[in-house]
C-alpha cells in the first residue's frame, strides 16, 4: 500500500516556514521585497497571515530569486542557521525531545517533509560508521545545491545547538569545490569531500546513541501525534520507494500502483524534472556505492547483491553510473 | 538603485530645473518657430543627446554623493553645460530676430564657465578621494572592486583576500607575510539570545574594532560567518600572535550593549597566525591556519 504522497504543484507548505526565513533573511540583506516575490505567486500578506501554504514550486522559485539577488555567497548557510528551532512546530518538539541522535534521525527521516521537504535520507549502518544516503524527493533541479547546503547547515547547527559541541560530520557532496569554499569550512567544519559519487554524511557509529539533554517520551509521543497527518513523502520519494522495494520495476508497474496511466504518470515525472530510466539509474548507483564503497564488497560479491549474472556487465555498468571502475571507487 | 540621496539635495535639483526652464522661456520668448521643414533633426537628435545625456549625469552625480562643496561644484558645473547645451538644441527649433541674436552669440560662454567650474570641482573631487582612500586603509589594497564586499561588515569578502595573497605568493620578496584567522567564541549563542540583526550589528562593530588595532600596511577581510582574516605584510609569526592578541583583548573589553535590554555583553574570539612558506598556495596556507583554528576551538 503506497502511502500518501506530495506533487511538486500541490499547496502543502506552511508560508511562515521556509518561506518567511528566505524572505526576512533577504531583506535584511538589502534585497528588495518586490523583486524578491516577483513571478513566485507569493504575497507578503501571506506570510504575515500564518495559515496560507504554498507548492514546492514556489518555494524553489523563491529561493531561485533570493540567491540572485542577494550579495555574497552564504544566503544558504545563513537561511540552514535559522531552521532550527524555528516555528516549523511539532516536527521540532518531536525532534527536540528525542532519546538520541539515532531516533531524532529516524523521525527526521520519516517526517522530512515537514521540515526538510526537498531531501529525503536512508540512514545505513556498517561495523563503526552510519551513513545517511540523501536524494531530491521533490525535483529541486537547479536548487538542489542551495538545499543541499542549506540543510547541511542546518544539520550541524542544530545539533551543536542540542548537544552544545560539535558533531563530527563527513560531508560526501557530489558536485566539484565551489569558490566559496570558506563557507563550507566556518559551516560545516573541515571533514568535507567533492566531486563524490553520491550525497551522503557520514559519522561515528557511537554518536547515535548520543543521549539528547531536553528528552520525554510524552511530548515526543504527542508531537508525534500530530505528524501523522497529511503526506509523508515526496513524489520522486514514493517513486524511488516503491522501486528499491522491489513493488515494481517497469514504468508501467510503477504507474498501476500509483493508479495513473502510463503517459500521466510520465509527465508528472517529467513535471518533477526527471524520468524513471534517470530515477532506476541513480538507485543502482546508490547500491552500487553503498556495497563497494561502504560495505568494501568485492566484485564478485557486490554484482551477485544487485542481481548481476555477468562481472564484466557489472563493471561496465558500474563504469556508466559513476564514472568509475569497481575498484577506483573502492579506493576512493 | 537607492534614490535616499536625492531628498537630501533639494535645492540642487530646484538649481538644474531653474537652469531648464530659463534656457527654455529664453529661447522660445526671444526667438519666432521655423518651420516645420526647415528644422535639421540630425542637429536636434545630436545636441538634444547632449543635453539629456548631461542631466543623467547630474542624476547620478546627485543620487551618489552627500551634499557638499563638491557636489555642488559640479552639479552647478554640470548644469552651466547644459546650460548652453540646451540654447544649442532651441537653436534648431527658433529663429532669432536682429535684436536678440546676442543669445546665439554667446550661448558657449555658459559652458565654458561651466567647464570651469567643474574642473575646480574635480581638483576638490581629487583632494576628497585621497583623504576616503586612508579611511579605507587597512580595508582594501591597491585594487577596489566594489562588488566584491561584504555586506554586512562592509568589509571585503574571502574572495578578495584570496587575489590578493595570490598576487603576493608571486614573487618571493613579498612572500613574508602572514596570516591570521579570527572567529568569535558562542557567536550562534548570541544570536539566538538576542536576534540575527542584533548578531549582524555586533559582527559591524567588531570589524571596526579589528580595524583600529591593525597596522596601516596590513588588511582585514571577512571569511565567512563570524570568522575574519588578516593579512599582515613583512611579519613574522612572533609579531603577528602579539598584534592578534592585541585584537582579543580590544574585543574581550568591548562591552556591546543589545537593542532590547541595553545591557552589556562581552565576547571573546579565539585566533590561529601562521607564516607563508615557499611554495605555499593560497588554498594550503589558509587550510592550515583554519585547521589551527579548529583545534583551538575544539581543544
Amino acid at each position: 500500500m503506497l502511502r500518501q504522497y506530495l506533487c511538486c504543484d500541490e499547496k502543502f507548505f506552511p508560508a511562515h516556514q521556509l518561506a518567511a526565513s528566505l524572505i526576512d533573511l533577504a531583506i535584511s540583506h538589502g534585497v528588495d521585497r518586490h523583486k524578491l516575490l516577483r513571478s513566485t505567486g507569493i504575497f507578503y500578506e501571506d506570510i504575515k497571515s500564518g495559515t496560507a501554504t504554498l507548492t514546492a514550486q514556489q518555494l524553489l522559485k523563491l529561493v531561485n530569486q533570493a540567491q540572485q539577488l542577494m550579495p555574497g555567497y552564504d544566503c544558504a548557510f545563513q537561511l540552514g542557521r535559522r531552521i532550527f528551532p524555528s516555528n516549523y512546530g511539532a516536527i521540532s518538539n518531536a525532534v527536540q525531545h528525542s532519546r538520541n541522535l539515532g531516533e531524532a534521525l529516524k523521525l527526521l527521516s520519516l517526517f522530512h517533509l515537514k521540515i526538510c521537504p526537498f531531501i529525503y535520507g536512508h540512514i545505513y549502518q556498517d561495523n563503526n560508521k552510519c551513513h545517511l544516503i540523501l536524494n531530491d524527493a521533490l525535483g529541486c533541479g537547479e536548487q538542489f545545491k542551495f538545499l543541499i547546503e542549506a540543510y547541511s547547515t542546518a544539520l550541524v547547527s542544530a545539533s551543536k545547538l542540542i548537544f552544545g559541541k560539535r558533531i563530527p560530520f563527513h560531508f560526501n557532496f557530489p558536485y566539484p569545490c565551489p569558490s566559496y569554499i570558506q563557507e563550507y569550512e566556518e559551516n560545516l567544519g573541515q571533514r568535507i569531500c567533492f566531486s563524490q559519487p553520491i550525497l551522503s554524511i557520514s559519522f561515528d557509529k557511537k554518536w547515535l546513541k548520543e543521549p539528547f539533554p531536553y528528552h520525554s517520551n510524552s511530548l515526543k509521543t504527542h508531537a508525534i501525534h500530530q505528524l501523522k497527518l497529511g503526506p509523508q513523502q515526496g513524489f520522486l520519494e514514493a517513486v524511488c520507494f516503491c522501486l528499491r522495494h522491489k513493488y515494481s520495476h517497469t514504468l508501467q508497474e510503477t504507474a498501476k500502483l500509483f493508479a495513473l496511466s502510463p503517459a500521466t504518470f510520465k509527465r508528472k515525472l517529467k513535471q518533477h524534472g526527471c524520468s524513471f530510466q534517470e530515477l532506476q539509474d541513480q538507485l543502482r548507483k546508490q547500491q552500487a556505492v553503498y556495497w563497494l564503497q561502504l560495505q568494501g564488497l568485492n566484485n564478485e560479491e557486490s554484482a551477485m547483491k544487485m542481481k548481476f549474472n555477468d562481472i564484466p556487465n557489472f563493471r561496465r555498468a558500474v563504469k556508466r553510473w559513476t564514472g568509475l571502475t569497481p575498484s577506483q571507487l573502492r579506493l576512493k | 538603485m537607492n534614490f535616499s540621496l536625492l531628498a537630501q539635495h533639494n535645492h540642487l535639483i530646484s538649481i538644474v530645473f531653474g537652469v531648464v526652464s530659463i534656457a527654455f522661456s529664453l529661447s522660445f520668448g526671444l526667438g519666432d518657430l521655423k518651420a516645420w521643414a526647415d528644422i535639421s533633426w540630425l542637429d536636434v537628435v545630436g545636441e538634444g543627446g547632449i543635453a539629456v545625456l548631461t542631466l543623467v549625469w547630474v542624476f547620478f552625480l546627485l543620487v551618489s554623493r552627500p551634499p557638499g562643496r563638491v557636489t555642488r561644484l559640479l552639479t552647478l558645473g554640470l548644469s552651466c553645460y547644459m546650460f548652453s547645451a540646451l540654447l544649442d538644441m532651441f537653436d534648431e527649433f527658433v529663429h532669432y530676430a536682429d535684436a536678440s541674436a546676442w543669445l546665439s552669440m554667446i550661448e558657449s560662454i555658459p559652458a565654458l564657465m561651466g567647464m570651469v567650474v567643474m574642473t575646480w570641482g574635480l581638483y576638490l573631487w581629487h583632494q576628497e578621494q585621497l583623504i576616503l582612500n586612508t579611511q579605507l586603509q587597512r580595508r582594501e589594497v591597491s585594487l577596489r572592486e566594489h562588488d566584491q564586499v561584504d555586506f554586512i561588515t562592509k568589509l571585503y569578502r574571502a574572495d578578495y583576500m584570496r587575489g590578493q595573497i595570490a598576487n603576493l605568493l608571486k614573487s618571493p620578496e613579498t612572500a613574508n607575510f602572514s596570516i591570521v584567522m579570527l572567529d568569535m567564541d558562542d557567536f550562534d549563542l548570541f544570536n539566538r539570545l538576542y536576534g540575527v540583526s542584533e548578531g549582524d550589528r555586533l559582527l559591524r562593530e567588531i570589524s571596526e574594532l579589528i580595524l583600529m588595532n591593525l597596522r596601516q600596511s596590513d588588511l582585514a577581510c571577512r571569511y565567512a560567518g563570524d570568522r575574519f582574516i588578516l593579512l599582515l605584510l613583512d611579519t613574522d609569526l612572533e609579531l603577528a600572535n602579539e598584534i592578534a592578541e592585541q585584537i582579543r583583548a580590544a574585543v574581550k573589553h568591548l562591552a556591546f550593549k543589545t537593542k532590547s535590554k541595553g545591557n552589556a555583553v562581552y565576547h571573546t574570539l579565539t585566533f590561529a597566525a601562521d607564516i607563508a612558506q615557499s611554495g605555499d598556495k593560497v588554498d594550503s596556507i589558509i587550510g592550515r591556519v583554519n585547521r589551527q583554528l579548529d583545534l583551538c576551538k575544539e581543544g
